[in-house]
């Protein structure tokens, strides 16, 4: 079946598919799942749920403990956490925890359930800088303790990478929509088009707010030096955007060159297939033993069709000819290509912020800066750097702002 | 998290839910039942306690359990017989669990040999502080035939020994019944006239549930032999309904208070018996198999089919369905209904076809080369089997038409269930 950029590659599980997987669920004691899943969402007890027929039950475990349900049951790397936990693969295969929480998450939508409830207010307000995936669950955490949320976004639509990254045959917009939508409707406000440092200032949101939380993500594209000013080179973040902005209708040549070899790089290659474009080479740094990408991103990649060349270097660009070198043997290769996209990692930019990144990080654990009331979250925090992690960093840092600010 | 009042009253005591362990292997001691309540079930019908002078001597192994395909536990056969600890140890238990339990209720289950016991049995776990008492009338493998299913099927012991449980007890008081029987209503009867108050049903089904092939021996094997004993779980539940309902619709029953018992392990289950006319419910077999977390998704789907329901007391939903259950010769018989083939859904697997030839009435037609069925109305006499196989939903309720030479309205036909779309 041919499958278009604009359709959700995975079809789903119907009400029969999802029971007998369901089935296969050991409903194991002391679930490894569970405590395998980064964001607490609770696998083995949604999946239990629907091994009872509790659908709705399913539903309420899994949003009151993410906000995000529907796109991690999308974009989280399963295999890495409750999927590689799963006892099942005792057996055989391990559940699929991801595709199992979709269908429950497409049922909550579609029976319009509403199950999160607002916090009676008590009277404070935390401004939260970025609408990606970990202010959006600190937002949802507060409103859910009472707080009042305004959430400054310096894009036109909310949703950081969920909105301008992630492809839409991976996670639709109308999904992350809709995510959003039962936040603002719990009662955030979400001020578009605003960057802090140019339409307001730190010190303004400080004096407006009780706490102001910085989820700023790592949302500008990493530039190698070689490629700065090459006509034929494009960034993987401005790429993904342009394509899903524009749902697919954009104009792409027939022979490109992908460099990179994490989840962006493999959605920029996928991207271009989907896109009919006949010829995708993908130049990787890492061999494949040690590859980034998520298992599901690489194979879902290759059966697409991509050419994957892995363990080479960018060494010199000509025009559109790149040369790479091997990085542990003496060889080399040189492609040519009508259009290079460069996947090689994101930096955050935390200028106007008063915030020092080392790494893109920030140089403590935790999430409250030496600002008492300036905290951070998501990426620009210590630790892992996905959706799952985003969203249990923003239920911490919304604990965090509650311990301080007593908000009880 | 949705929260709606599950609670309801029976025989004069208040649940906050409706859901109880069954007395038998679940509700053995003290910890087991502690665990339990913790866990959110209402009541605990403790294990059969019995008299001192009959000594439980049980076999190893006691279970088998009935599979079909990939599916265990379809049924379970159980062996086990009444609490296996001395009288005063689950005396004991009774006290302690009331005493720390207040709020939740404690069902004594009993089984007597004679009246006296019956008397004695029902004074002492009264004392003890049970809240109800379950006369066991029905165990079928007890190794006295002055106990269980044998008691059960004979309306006069169970209306001498009802009468006897109340001479020893003030307490509500409800007779659990056996399904070993054609028709349960002369026995309910007798017990109610004996002085029950109350019916739970079912006990289990008398069975052998497999065969060891190689040795020809019945399962589970015990040094070589095996026995008939009980049988329960979601297979038994078709059975349990039945005499459910028919208690319910029987001349002078129809407000029977009934604790519903047989296979329940989902809140569907539950709202079944429910709707067929059961206040309390009470599970074993789900719980050997799952353990008493099972009660969470019966609990939270329970409340969500109230709220579905626009219901606000459980009791409102007792024996809504039983007016719908009516005798096979007055159901509407001036119609069929022809299945609707959807060929985009349709998979080509040609099980609707195998199943239509030699199960029903040959009226599909298979074509060999596009891998697709076609009815044939004139052949089709509206059974649905093919809807009931397809895998995928493909074949749904389509054209209603009167038979010939009958009348009626075929827009006003109900044909659709949550079975049959």
């Amino acid at each position: 079946m041919t499958k278009h950029y604009d359709q959700e590659l995975d079809s789903g599980y119907t009400m029969t598919t999802v029971m007998a997987e369901a089935a296969r669920c050991l409903l194991c004691h002391d679930a490894p799942c569970s405590k395998a899943c980064p964001a607490h969402t609770d696998p083995a007890k949604f999946i239990r749920s629907v091994r009872f027929r509790n659908f709705k039950g399913a539903a309420e475990t899994i949003r009151e403990n993410n906000a995000l349900g529907a796109i991690c049951a999308r974009v989280c790397p399963t295999e890495k956490y409750c999927q590689l936990a799963c006892a099942r693969c005792g057996i055989d295969t391990p559940i699929d925890i991801g595709g199992i929480q979709r269908f429950v998450t497409d049922f909550e939508q579609q029976a319009k359930m509403d199950i999160l409830e607002k916090g009676p207010s008590n009277g404070l307000k935390v401004a939260i800088v970025g609408s990606g995936p970990s202010g959006l669950q600190a937002a949802t955490t507060l409103l859910q303790k009472g707080y009042a949320v305004d959430i400054y976004e310096q894009q036109a639509k909310a949703g950081g990478y969920l909105t301008y990254g992630i492809p839409e045959y991976r996670l639709p917009n109308d999904i992350v929509d809709f995510e959003i939508n039962r936040i603002l409707n719990l009662g955030a406000t979400i001020h578009y088009n605003t960057t802090i440092g140019q339409e307001l200032t730190l010190a303004a949101l400080k004096t407006s707010h009780d706490a102001v939380i910085l989820a700023i993500g790592a949302s500008q594209a990493k530039m190698l030096p070689m490629f700065e000013n090459n006509a034929y080179t494009e960034t993987a973040v401005d790429f993904l955007a342009r394509v899903k902005t524009n749902q697919g209708h954009v104009t792409v040549p027939d022979n490109v060159l992908v460099i990179g070899g994490g989840d962006v790089a493999m959605d920029v290659a996928t991207t271009l297939k989907l896109l009919n474009v006949p010829q995708v080479t993908d130049v990787v740094y890492e061999t494949f033993s040690e590859f980034k990408a998520s298992k599901k991103e690489l194979e879902a990649t290759q059966q697409m069709g991509v050419t994957i060349i892995d363990g080479y270097v960018p060494d010199s660009i000509n025009d559109n000819t790149v040369t790479f070198k091997h990085r542990k043997i003496n060889g080399q290769i040189q492609v040519q290509a009508d259009k290079i996209i460069l996947a090689v990692g994101q930096v955050a930019d935390a200028a106007h912020l008063d915030l020092t990144l080392e790494n893109n990080e920030v140089p403590f654990t935790g999430y409250q800066t030496t600002d008492p009331k300036v905290f951070v979250t998501g990426d620009i925090a210590q630790g892992d750097k996905t959706v799952v992690w985003a969203v249990q960093k923003g239920k911490e840092v919304a604990e965090t702002i509650d311990a301080v600010l007593g908000g009880h | 998290m949705i929260n709606k009042d599950l609670s309801i009253d029976f025989l004069g005591v208040h649940f906050e839910n409706p859901f109880c362990l069954s007395s038998s292997p679940v509700g053995n001691c003290y910890d087991m039942c502690k665990k339990a309540y913790d866990e959110g079930w209402a009541g605990v019908v403790f294990k059969t306690i019995g008299p001192e002078h009959f000594v439980v001597d049980e076999v190893s192994p006691r279970f088998d359990e009935l599979a079909k395909e990939a599916t265990p536990f379809v049924g379970f056969k159980n062996m086990e017989q009444i609490a296996e600890h001395s009288l005063a140890e689950n005396l004991a238990d009774l006290r302690r669990l009331k005493a720390d339990y207040p709020e939740k209720v404690l069902i004594a289950s009993i089984m007597g040999t004679n009246e006296a016991d019956w008397t004695e049995l029902a004074r002492v776990v009264t004392e003890a502080g049970a809240d109800m008492i379950e006369m066991n009338l029905s165990c079928p493998q007890m190794t006295s035939h002055e106990m269980g299913s044998d008691v059960g099927t004979n309306p006069e012991l169970c209306q001498k020994y009802c009468a006897a449980v109340k001479k020893g007890s003030d307490l509500p008081m409800m007779a659990k019944m056996t399904p070993n029987i054609t028709d349960m209503g002369p026995v309910a009867k007798a017990c109610l006239a004996g002085g029950a108050d109350g019916i739970a049903a079912i006990n289990t089904v008398k069975s052998i549930a497999n065969i060891d092939l190689d040795r020809k021996v019945g399962l589970p094997i015990v040094n070589g032999k095996s026995s008939i004993s009980g049988f329960s779980g979601k297979a038994v539940k078709p059975i349990a309904l039945r005499f459910i309902q028919q208690l319910r619709t029987t001349a002078g029953l129809e407000q029977l208070p009934i604790s519903g018992i047989g296979g329940i392990e989902t809140w569907e289950d539950a709202a079944e018996f429910i709707l067929l006319g059961s206040s309390t419910l009470q599970v074993t077999t789900s719980v050997m198999q799952y353990g008493y977390r099972i009660v969470e998704d019966m609990k939270n789907g329970l409340m969500h089919y109230m709220a579905e329901q626009n219901v606000e007391h459980l009791s409102d939903l007792v024996g809504l369905a039983n007016q719908a259950i009516i005798p096979a010769e007055a159901l509407d018989r001036d119609y069929k209904v022809y299945p609707n083939i959807d060929w985009d859904k349709c998979i080509g697997c040609g099980r609707c076809f195998i199943s239509c030839y030699d199960g029903a009435h040959q009226a599909l037609t298979w074509d060999e080369d596009t891998r697709r069925p076609t009815c044939n109305t004139e052949k089709c006499v509206g059974c649905q089997l093919c809807n009931l196989v397809c895998p995928v939903g493909a074949i749904s309720l389509g054209e209603v038409v009167m038979k010939p030479g009958r009348t009626g309205d075929v827009t006003a036909v109900e044909v659709h269930s949550s079975r049959l779309s």
